[in-house]
């Protein structure tokens, strides 16, 4: 019992991580912006939260930095695609090798050491004294109650309950129909590609003072990329793409568990599990369904928008 | 008065656009110098030491021209796949696991002589290469995947294989370095020593061959002309009774076999160990490799030296005390700009001759 409770727990404390950063490509991609650089996005928050809780000694500090962090790289991948309109997957490169590397230099002082501070638990009263699920789902920390449960919903709400959403899905469809309607694209596409990537740089504040927690170099180890396909074959919805990443917390707990309890499998094999997992996913659903129309990408994503082509 | 105003034109010359890209290469090093200014160094002289290191003596030229080598074997690769409009985010994991067949051949395999051998272990690498994007590559073609996560994904696996390969069944058990296999027999020969390039090796007579071949092939065969074709316009080009999806295949499986060539040549040439540190993020460098280069392979051979002189700095930057990363840090800032350089190319300041006033003699 306390190995299932266990294994649900750490599922659900390392899935947060994608739904976070998962969310924040979601607003990018809804309004028409591959953004590609999640795996940077998520290190500078990480490598931010680190050394804001070293002089601290707040987590919720940390987490502001990390949004910080995560809105001012946000905004100049912003003026490079959305303004400059250069080539979204050659500027999302740009922000993961920037970020990995710009990180890696900051955060040279505190890799290995322990996070100076790190979320605390919050359990949620009477819930918490269920058998199994109480310590697994109700005594994790306010992050992972808001990766799983606020903060989707707020995204359903806003993408499919408000005009205000509608208009932003309309500009990830068809952006040269809503100018022409009087929506102003670019500004609300520049609002929500740097809006997303605050929340993707939070997720790697989630990994450093919830998960893991420690800085080191490589400590992302992939999960924006992971985070970036879960929101392609989640098919653009909120609710998917949180479930998708409680999966792919069960996978990685999974893997934790064969290594504790040394299953005979080399550990490589099971640290390659997530990509794999992952690539299967972007292949299998989409072989099954082959013919019939799935979930489709907003059909201007990755496209510039100039006025002057409509 | 003068009055001006910006015109944006659907395409550019060459010239214009190497242009752009010189510019913006050089925006983005002025803009590191600042930064490296900010925290207290001294970016002219740390510049200065790096050309000096990199390019004043025999031992500076010839790094740079083995660090060159893998960059530009990357960067034919993604150019590869930029002809036909696709990207290869792969080369990384293509590298490595082309490295480990012609490790695996090289350990394992026949004992022949040096060139035979040489050749086994070529072609070993590049079948492992072509292998490791042909999923990417056939999901692309059948299902419409993005290549872009695919081929990406790909190499964390090669890499955390590699990892278990060379400290587990093919650890080298005879030396105290946990994380390597044994040494290769067989090494690519050095280039002849009256030549005076001491450090060099034939392989990177095969970086430069391979860069023509790719060349004459893109400009002179029909080959050559229908990837290009096939990436520009994909409708027309199958309107045109081009094979496409063919060609799409065959460009993803050569651009695989490249990169695993290319990791080949670094193990046979330079290394002669396989082990993680094999490459240093080249599959990534490799993509800008190609994209500052226009995806033209004599030029992934120009751009990977420069790219080369930039990983140089980092371990400059090292004996300075700021680490090595932010060399990866001012590729990125270089990509970014190169990126936003070649649309703003794209705009040109246009003068307009001042209207005639009503009741002005004309």
């Amino acid at each position: 019992m306390t190995l299932l409770s266990g294994l649900l727990g750490n599922a659900l404390l390392s899935g947060g991580v994608l739904a976070l950063a998962g969310m924040g490509e979601l607003l990018a991609e809804r309004v028409g912006v591959l953004n590609l650089g999640v795996e940077g996005l998520m290190a500078l928050g990480a490598v931010s939260a680190v050394i804001t809780v070293a002089s601290t000694h707040d987590a919720g500090l940390g987490v502001a930095a990390s949004l910080a962090v995560g809105a001012i790289a946000g905004g100049v991948f912003a003026i490079a695609t959305v303004l400059a309109r250069a080539s979204q997957v050659l500027c999302g490169m740009a922000l993961t090798m920037g970020g990995l590397g710009l990180a890696a230099t900051i955060g040279r002082p505190f890799a290995g050491q322990p996070s100076a501070a790190t979320f605390r638990p919050m359990p949620i009263p009477l819930l918490d004294q269920m058998p199994v699920l109480g310590d697994a789902l109700f005594r994790q920390s306010l992050p992972v109650y808001l990766a799983y449960l606020v903060l989707p919903l707020a995204l359903h709400l806003l993408l499919f309950r408000t005009r205000h959403g509608l208009t932003l899905r309309a500009i990830g469809e068809n952006p040269a129909a809503c100018d022409a309607v009087g929506i102003r694209v670019l500004p609300l596409r520049f609002a929500y590609v740097v809006l997303g990537a605050a929340l993707s740089a939070s997720a790697g504040a989630y990994l450093t003072l919830g998960f893991v927690p420690s800085w080191s170099d490589g400590v992302t180890a992939g999960r924006g990329w992971i985070a970036v396909s879960l929101v392609i074959f989640a098919g653009y919805r909120p609710w998917r793409i949180v479930a998708g990443a409680l999966l792919f917390g069960l996978v990685n707990a999974l893997g934790y568990l064969a290594q504790a309890r040394n299953w005979g499998v080399p550990s490589a094999f099971l640290s390659m599990l997530p990509y794999l997992v992952t690539l299967l996913f972007m292949i299998v659903p989409a072989l099954l369904s082959r013919g019939r129309p799935g979930a489709t990408a907003p059909a201007a994503l990755g496209l510039p928008y100039y006025r002057d082509q409509r | 008065m003068r009055t001006y105003t910006v015109q944006r034109v659907p395409s550019v010359s060459g010239r214009v656009r190497t242009g752009a890209t010189l510019l913006s290469c050089l925006a983005s090093v002025l803009a590191a110098g600042l930064l490296l200014a900010l925290l207290g160094l001294h970016p002219a002289a740390l510049g200065l030491q790096v050309l000096h290191q990199s390019l004043a003596n025999r031992y500076g030229l010839e790094d740079l021209a083995l660090l060159a080598a893998p960059l530009a074997m990357c960067g034919l690769s993604v150019s590869l796949m930029l002809r036909v409009g696709l990207w290869n985010i792969g080369a990384d994991g293509q590298f490595f696991v082309g490295a480990a067949g012609a490790a695996w051949i090289g350990l394992y395999g026949p004992s022949w002589s040096t060139l035979p051998m040489l050749a086994l272990m070529g072609a070993a690498s590049m079948t492992a290469g072509a292998a490791w994007i042909a999923v990417p590559a056939l999901a692309r073609l059948i299902l419409g995947t993005s290549e872009i996560i695919t081929t990406l994904l790909l190499n964390f696996v090669a890499r955390l294989g590699i990892d278990w390969l060379v400290t587990g069944p093919w650890r080298d058990r005879a030396s105290s370095v946990t994380a390597q296999s044994p040494r290769l027999p067989v090494a690519i020969p050095k280039l002849p020593r009256d030549w005076h390039l001491g450090g060099m090796h034939w392989g990177l007579a095969v970086v430069l061959a391979l860069a023509c071949v790719l060349a004459l092939a893109f400009r002179f065969t029909r080959w050559g002309y229908e990837l290009r074709i096939c990436g520009a316009n994909r409708n027309a080009a199958s309107y045109a009774g081009m094979a496409v999806n063919r060609r799409l295949l065959e460009a993803m499986l050569l651009a695989g076999a490249v990169a695993g060539l290319g990791g080949m040549l670094e193990l046979a040439g330079t290394v002669h160990r396989l082990q993680s540190g094999l490459s240093n993020g080249y599959g990534y460098v490799g993509i800008i490799v190609a994209v500052l280069a226009a995806s033209s392979p004599l030029g992934v051979v120009v751009t990977g030296v420069l790219m080369a002189l930039v990983l140089n700095a980092g371990t400059v930057l090292q004996t300075q005390g700021v680490p090595s990363s932010a060399a990866v840090a001012l590729v990125g800032l270089i990509l970014l700009s190169a990126a936003v350089g070649e649309r703003l190319a794209n705009y040109r300041l246009q003068r307009i001759p001042p209207a005639p006033r009503p009741g002005q003699a004309a």
